[in-house]
């Protein structure tokens, strides 16, 4: 799954802060028991120094056989040690009555002679840092730390990335919104960012370089195919006046006639080519509401004799009326082609074509020889999935040229139950 | 029948005058503005066809220009750009029909033809061919003075044939003057073929003295 700028830069943060707070901690922990371990054996330490001076003074001292109050216990030992000074630390567990539970003491172990030469064995004890609830503490405090740290780095992250990635979400916006050969209200995106300002018009040159290619191109397809019709009409209209010559031959007449029909093909392709430019050019501005419901009736209307002819049955299902604001010559052009389409990609046999009409879309379906087509291209210009010699390859670009004109409209194609389905509906 | 033909371009010109010459009309061309201008503004033409764009003006303002001189020529406008703006404002302006260019001279006859009848009309509008009468405002047809039912279809077939008889008309003209763009070439062939087979049934039934003949790949024509 994709994530965004501002997740991505934080979903490392959050795992690195993890790593960072972990060594930190160990670290920190074992500064701080090391530390605490000294200092109370620094107090430990001062404390054998004062009960053994004490033990000098007062002897009475040396019948502290038990931990009492006093929190230390010198019993008489035999044990021969070599370094007389030398105190050693243990950690002990014992049950203290406060919380009644064991806890960690510290206990200092020291031998000493007293003033009576006998040997003694000094034990001083103080209650030390629990080291469980100390781990407990630091990891609760630091589990509380982290989590602070990162929510102080998403809100910090996403103010920042808010006024600083503004314009760059402006400019993606802008792409967003942007359809090509449309007038686009390019305000220059404000920024303080120099990366930012520069992408925007580095943008805005490619698109309008990209426009004008795109223009030029339009507009030499439209006079190429502008400047065709004239000697067309020249050549076919002199091909008419020859087959009107009674002098000469049958067999003249007839090449004379396959001539112009080719010619003829060529005048329809050159027909459409500029029917497709001028819907580009938006040259059908009349918009009113149409009532497809009727113009669909009126169009199968027109093509009655073929579909006769054809031997296809037509069924109308209306379940709806299909009201859109248009341009009432583009709908019949739409019509027709689809029509059209459906007549001629007809099975040779039993041919049916179902027209359903619905409040919300209608769609025009066929039966037709061989499978599915791709979806893909099926709109794409001079796409052909036969070899049909009566297809310029252009009737559905043509379709879907139209229904780009209304925002609200869409198409697409199916193959289902053997019928090749188009599908227009309102967006 | 005098006809005014402003086109600029010379070729396309020659062979429209051409083929209106074979059908003796009077024709005289003009292939400018200012020379178009001249021309009607002296002479009185039955038809004048007119391309829109020509050098030195459009023929949009020379269609004012006629109307402001109070003429009452038949206009029919024969365009290249087949835009439909030009279409409307040309009829709006008082042109009698619209050609888009490049059209089949059958076709362009076709309308001169339906103009100019429609012009010089003094009440019903009959043309009569051997025994057949086709009467174009009510558009019914007697036979032998019999009426004979057409549907629309096989009126405008005959119609088409019988302003022209004897002329070879192809059957792709005819589809696209009767059905329109529709029907495509693969289809022509049969498709004008099986129409054409029950307009000749219901000639032949009713006695008319005329056929349809085939001609072989090419199409029709009205004997």
């Amino acid at each position: 799954m994709k994530k965004s700028l501002k997740n991505y830069t934080l979903s490392y943060i959050t795992i690195i802060i993890l790593i960072v707070i972990a060594v930190w901690a160990t670290l920190f922990y074992a500064y701080i028991t090391e530390e605490v371990y000294d200092n109370v054996d620094d107090g430990l330490k001062n404390q054998k120094i004062e009960i053994i001076r004490a033990a000098y003074q007062d002897e009475s001292i040396l019948k502290t056989d038990t931990f009492g109050i006093n929190q230390f216990k010198i019993t008489k030992s035999n044990v021969k040690i070599k370094h007389i000074e030398k105190s050693t630390f243990r950690n002990e567990l014992i049950y203290m009555p406060y919380d009644e539970d064991m806890e960690p003491y510290r206990i200092l172990t020291t031998y000493f002679y007293g003033k009576d030469k006998q040997m003694y064995r000094l034990e001083i004890r103080t209650s030390t840092v629990e080291e469980d609830e100390l781990k407990y503490d630091l990891a609760t405090a630091l589990i509380i730390l982290y989590f602070l740290i990162i929510i102080s780095i998403f809100l910090l992250n996403t103010w920042v990335f808010y006024r600083a990635f503004k314009p760059f979400y402006q400019i993606l916006n802008k792409l967003e919104q942007y359809q090509f050969g449309k007038i686009r209200e390019s305000e220059p995106i404000k920024s303080n960012v120099r990366e930012f300002t520069q992408l925007d018009t580095e943008i805005d040159k490619m698109l309008d370089r990209n426009e004008k290619i795109f223009k030029q191109q339009k507009l030499f397809i439209e006079n190429a195919s502008h400047e065709l019709q004239t000697p067309l009409a020249i050549s076919t209209n002199k091909l008419e006046l020859l087959l009107e010559d009674e002098e000469l031959a049958e067999h003249h007449l007839i090449t004379i006639s396959e001539t112009k029909e080719s010619l003829e093909r060529m005048i329809k392709l050159n027909k459409a080519l500029l029917m497709l430019s001028r819907i580009e050019n938006n040259q059908f501005e009349a918009i009113e509401k149409i009532n497809f419901n009727s113009l669909i009736f009126e169009v199968c209307e027109e093509f009655a004799d073929l579909i006769d002819f054809k031997g296809i049955k037509i069924k109308i299902n209306e379940h709806g009326t299909f009201t859109i604001d248009f341009n009432v010559d583009l709908a019949k052009i739409l019509l027709s082609n689809l029509l059209r389409n459906a007549i001629n990609y007809n099975k040779s046999l039993d041919g049916l074509i179902e027209i359903k009409i619905d409040q919300h879309h209608f769609t025009i379906a066929n039966t037709g020889k061989g499978r599915g087509l791709s979806a893909d291209h099926i709109f794409d210009r001079f796409h052909k999935e036969t070899s049909a010699v009566n297809s310029n390859g252009l009737g559905l670009s043509i379709v879907k040229t139209i229904i780009e004109t209304n925002k609200n409209l869409k198409i697409n194609y199916s193959y289902s139950d053997s019928f090749h389905i188009f599908k227009i509906q309102k967006l | 029948m005098k006809i005014l033909l402003i086109e600029d371009e010379a070729a396309l010109s020659q062979v429209i005058m051409q083929s209106l010459l074979v059908e003796r009309y009077l024709v005289e061309q003009a292939f400018d503005y200012p020379g178009a201008l001249e021309k009607i503004s002296i002479y009185t033409y039955d038809c004048i066809l007119l391309d829109i764009m020509l050098p030195g003006g459009s023929g949009l303002q020379l269609l004012e220009k006629i109307k402001e001189l109070g003429k009452d020529e038949s206009v029919i406008i024969l365009s290249a750009k087949d835009s439909v703006d030009d279409k409307v404002r040309g009829l709006e302006l008082g042109a009698d029909d619209y050609l888009a260019k490049p059209f089949h001279l059958a076709e362009l006859h076709a309308r001169i033809k339906s103009i100019i009848r429609r012009k010089n009309q003094n009440g019903d509008d009959v043309i009569v061919y051997k025994n057949v009468a086709v009467n174009t405002t009510d558009r019914s047809i007697q036979v032998n003075c019999k009426p004979v039912n057409l549907n629309r279809k096989e009126f405008d077939l005959l119609y088409y044939f019988i302003i022209r008889p004897t002329k070879l008309i192809q059957k792709n003209s005819l589809a696209e003057s009767i059905w329109g763009d529709h029907i495509d070439q693969a289809d022509s062939l049969d498709f004008i073929y099986s129409q054409i087979k029950n307009l000749r049934k219901k000639l032949k039934d009713n006695h008319a003295d005329m056929d349809i003949q085939a001609v072989y790949g090419i199409g029709y024509k009205l004997i």
